[in-house]
């Protein structure tokens, strides 16, 4: 348990290769599943920044998103949609990619807002991460400061829509270019950067793996990951424990 | 000899030999040997079994006969005996043995609670009734005191309590006999519903009162929990698992044999409105959801589930007073199913006490990866345990939710459901807080339980679950100690219950569940059965990244909200009354202390001149 690395990783997903050149049955039951997975979305919200509000009226009865078949999820593992609703601040983002890789394939992530977009009335700021898709690939801007439930709603069809003819796997370019996007993460957080998650065992699984999967940074991740420890845990505080 | 002579012999033995071979290592598997060979005889009777030897007590003859009710009972007080008998078998008593306690000395005192249990059960008089009733209670005491210095204390409040009942039944049989003539039940079935009421009022009040005691009805209920819980181990499921139904033994046969269910609508408190029988049937309410939410308070499994042992005894009550077939069926059998997973469900908490050393349930978590038999057990016994399918909880709880509709009493069937949502919720607190959730380091390289430990809570399981899924097997018995008692017979199928009002078939039932779950896996293993294992602190805290110093089970202080609505309505009333009780007690005792030791001289003079007085203006 220990080891993070004995830890067996199954495929999720698709498992590789085009689908469409596989006859007509793969594809109508390819179509239908993309049909079906478009029509039952969860979504976790990631509620940062301002953007939030906008989410109680479109999830209520006024704009109903339940209808559309998204539903708010508690958890990432059960998780389809990661929204990111608004400015980033460093801290936060860090949270956002640990959230992000503990969800299962395929996920999709959204940012609301124009701060998620280039960092917005904040792009001055040193301590808001701007460009949302350096550090996560994003598959649909909402732009706006802050979008009407309306445009919420019209970007998760828009999604929707992606999903349904194949477009949105966004999720499968994390994996390829895995190094790329810890690079940023690096760049932001420094070269001790590191989450639980095994994202290059996981793309090997998936069949993901690319020639951009690792590089430079992986390699200097490599030379600082910690396995993840067995718990201590006593009951009272830290000055009872043992040393 | 008799077959009933034979089995007493035998549990005479049983007693002698575990005593004489306790320190043997195989004495376990002897005792459970020894205790279904018991089984066996009682297997073989057929009717009602007289015991021959007899004797006479006022003119009265006073025998032993085991009828299909008490044989009802005498299988369960042996399935318990032999479940327990067989976890002591082999590691358990080792460490018993060499943590300094006498293992002969508990194997000895079990077999004599079986023995004393079987002498009440086999009672037709009123005399031998009382004998076996004392019986019973020291016995209980015996394996009670046996836990160390806490246990002691627990088992001596117990013997304060079961005195007092003992007194009130005393009382009752004193008064039967002075008013009917008669000892025999046979007789007294007769000449009591015939009495005028405020004599009927009297016994049915002294009766109850005193058998309540064992049953931990309230508000005589104080003493139980934790006079089972600090018992040793197998002692404890034993206890838990039978004991205390001695006393729902000793009321029904009482209420529905004796003053039989007519006689008891003869008394009325408002006429028409409220009688015996619903005021029976509201203490049975109480009886549930008080001790029930006193549990829910627990941080000891032990006493978790010595409370619910408690409240459980409620539905049992409820479903006799209801009275109707599948009332008192639902009753009846809620012993039975009980029984078998309170003993399994107590089995399994004493696994992990020791394999862990602790019942505390903020000190444990995560167990299921280590003790996988032991949780399985625990979560057979706490789907019987909050009364759901397909566990043979269920069952018994649906007759007697069904008989509460169809008789008319939605006031009572709230309150029973008030009991299985505490009921739920603390089985959940108890699994979660000790198989789910994240191991402690110091649990890291706990194995699970030895053979000797699990062979008896999974065949425990096993009978949790057949007989949820087939429930005639225990209604056919069921039904021969309704019509011994001269209840209504319930007509039941293999699967259940057959009814015009609405049957149950379990069979039906357990079907379409496994069906479902069928369906479920054919979906997930004809998909390829991905799936992936994640360490414990790759979880999801709101993004909090977590690590080995952060606690992320919150076991502590489990349900704080909840808490925090109902926390209020805990008053402890009981609790303060037994005190104030004691208190009141004690000062008596002083102030008579007092009269005797310093004022004596003064005080006999006055005695004497007080009584000088007396007799001479009389
Ligand atoms: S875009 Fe505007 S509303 Fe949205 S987070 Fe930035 S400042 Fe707030």
């Amino acid at each position: 348990m220990s080891d993070l690395k004995q830890i067996p990783i199954h495929a999720e997903g698709d498992a590789g290769g085009d689908p469409k050149s596989e006859g007509l049955f793969t594809r109508v039951f390819d179509e239908l599943k993309a049909f079906c997975r478009s029509r039952s979305l969860f979504m976790l919200h990631y509620c940062t920044g301002c953007g939030a509000i906008e989410l109680p009226p479109a999830m209520t009865s006024r704009f109903d998103m339940e209808r559309l078949g998204i539903q708010p999820m508690v958890t990432p593992r059960q998780a389809d949609i990661l929204l990111v609703t608004g400015y980033v601040s460093i801290k936060t983002l860090k949270r956002i990619i640990l959230t992000y890789e503990q969800m299962g394939g395929p996920k999709y992530v959204i940012g609301i807002c124009s701060c998620t977009v280039n960092g917005g009335m904040y792009w001055q700021s040193y301590a808001t991460a701007k460009v949302l898709n350096e550090y996560l690939p994003v598959d649909l801007y909402i732009a706006g400061c802050m979008p009407r439930p309306e445009a919420v709603i019209t970007g998760m069809r828009q999604l929707m829509e992606n999903i349904r003819t194949g477009k949105a796997d966004n999720w499968k370019d994390y994996y390829r270019r895995y190094d790329h996007y810890l690079g940023n993460q690096q760049q932001l957080f420094g070269e001790r950067w590191q989450t639980p998650t095994d994202v290059i065992g996981e793309a090997d699984h998936y069949g993901l793996a690319g020639p951009e999967t690792t590089g430079p940074h992986t390699a200097l991740l490599q030379q600082h990951q910690v396995p993840l420890q067995p718990l201590e845990m006593r009951l009272g505080s830290r000055q009872e424990r043992k040393p | 000899m008799t077959l009933l002579d034979l089995l007493l012999l035998l549990s005479l033995a049983t007693g002698a030999l575990a005593w004489l071979l306790g320190r043997w290592s195989g004495a376990g598997v002897l005792a459970a040997l020894l205790y279904a060979g018991q089984l066996a005889l009682l297997g073989a009777m057929d009717g009602s079994a007289a015991a021959s030897p007899t004797f006479q007590v006022l003119g009265q003859t006073i025998a032993w006969s085991l009828d299909p009710f008490g044989r009802f009972f005498a299988l369960i007080t042996l399935g318990a005996a032999i479940a327990s008998a067989w976890f002591m078998a082999g590691e358990w008593g080792r460490r018993y043995t060499q943590a300094g306690h006498s293992l002969r000395a508990l194997h000895g005192a079990l077999a004599i609670n079986v023995l004393a249990m079987l002498l009440l059960l086999a009672s037709t008089d009123l005399v031998s009734l009382f004998i076996g009733w004392e019986l019973v209670s020291w016995a209980g005491f015996l394996l009670m005191a046996q836990g160390g210095a806490a246990a002691v204390r627990a088992a001596l409040r117990y013997v304060t309590y079961a005195m007092g009942g003992a007194m009130a039944v005393l009382g009752g049989t004193v008064l039967a006999y002075a008013w009917t003539g008669t000892l025999d039940l046979g007789l007294l079935a007769e000449r009591l519903p015939a009495l005028e009421p405020g004599r009927l009022w009297l016994l049915v009040a002294l009766f109850t009162g005193g058998f309540g005691v064992k049953m931990g009805l309230l508000p005589f209920h104080l003493w139980q929990a934790p006079a089972y819980a600090e018992a040793p181990g197998p002692g404890t499921a034993f206890l838990g698992a039978i004991s205390s139904r001695m006393g729902l033994f000793a009321i029904a046969l009482v209420l529905a044999r004796l003053v039989t269910l007519e006689g008891l609508d003869g008394l009325q408190i408002l006429p028409g409105q409220f009688g015996v029988r619903d005021l029976l049937a509201w203490v049975a309410a109480f009886t549930i959801v008080l001790p029930t939410f006193t549990a829910l308070k627990q941080n000891d499994a032990r006493y978790l589930l010595a409370w619910h042992g408690i409240g459980q005894g409620g539905y049992m009550l409820m479903g006799l007073v209801v009275g109707d077939a599948m009332g008192s069926a639902g009753g009846l059998m809620h012993v039975f199913n009980h029984a078998t997973y309170q003993a399994a469900l107590f089995l399994s908490v004493y696994a992990v006490i020791h394999r862990t050393g602790t019942a505390d349930l903020n000190r444990l978590g995560g167990l299921v990866v280590r003790m996988p038999l032991s949780f399985l057990t625990m979560l057979v016994g706490i789907i019987g345990l909050a009364g759901l399918p397909p566990m043979n909880g269920f069952v018994s709880k649906w007759l007697i939710y069904r008989s509460l509709m169809t008789e008319g009493m939605p006031l009572l069937f709230v309150a029973s459901v008030i009991g299985t949502l505490g009921t739920i919720l603390s089985v959940y607190k108890l699994i979660h807080n000790t198989f789910l959730g994240q191991l402690r380091s110091e649990h890291e390289h706990i194995r699970e339980a030895p053979w000797s430990m699990t062979g008896p809570m999974l065949a425990l399981c096993a009978i949790v679950f057949v007989t949820g899924t087939a429930p005639g097997l225990v209604l056919g018995w069921v039904a021969d100690a309704q019509a011994a008692l001269g209840l209504p017979v319930l007509r039941y199928t293999l699967g259940g219950v057959a009814s015009a009002k609405g049957g149950l078939d379990m069979l039906w039932i357990v079907g379409v569940l496994f069906g479902g779950f069928g369906v479920g896996a054919l979906l997930f293993y004809g998909g390829g059965g991905r799936s992936r294992r994640v360490h414990q602190l790759d979880n999801y805290a709101g993004g909090h990244f977590l690590s080995a110093d952060v606690r992320y089970q919150y076991s502590d202080n489990f349900y704080a909200g909840l808490m925090h609505r109902i926390g209020p309505l805990y008053r402890n009333a009981f609790t303060w009354l037994e005190s104030a009780l004691v208190s009141a007690v004690d000062l008596a005792a002083l102030a008579m202390q007092g009269v005797y030791r310093q004022q004596a001289p003064a005080f006999l003079l006055l005695m004497t001149a007080v009584a000088g007085l007396a007799w001479v203006v009389l």
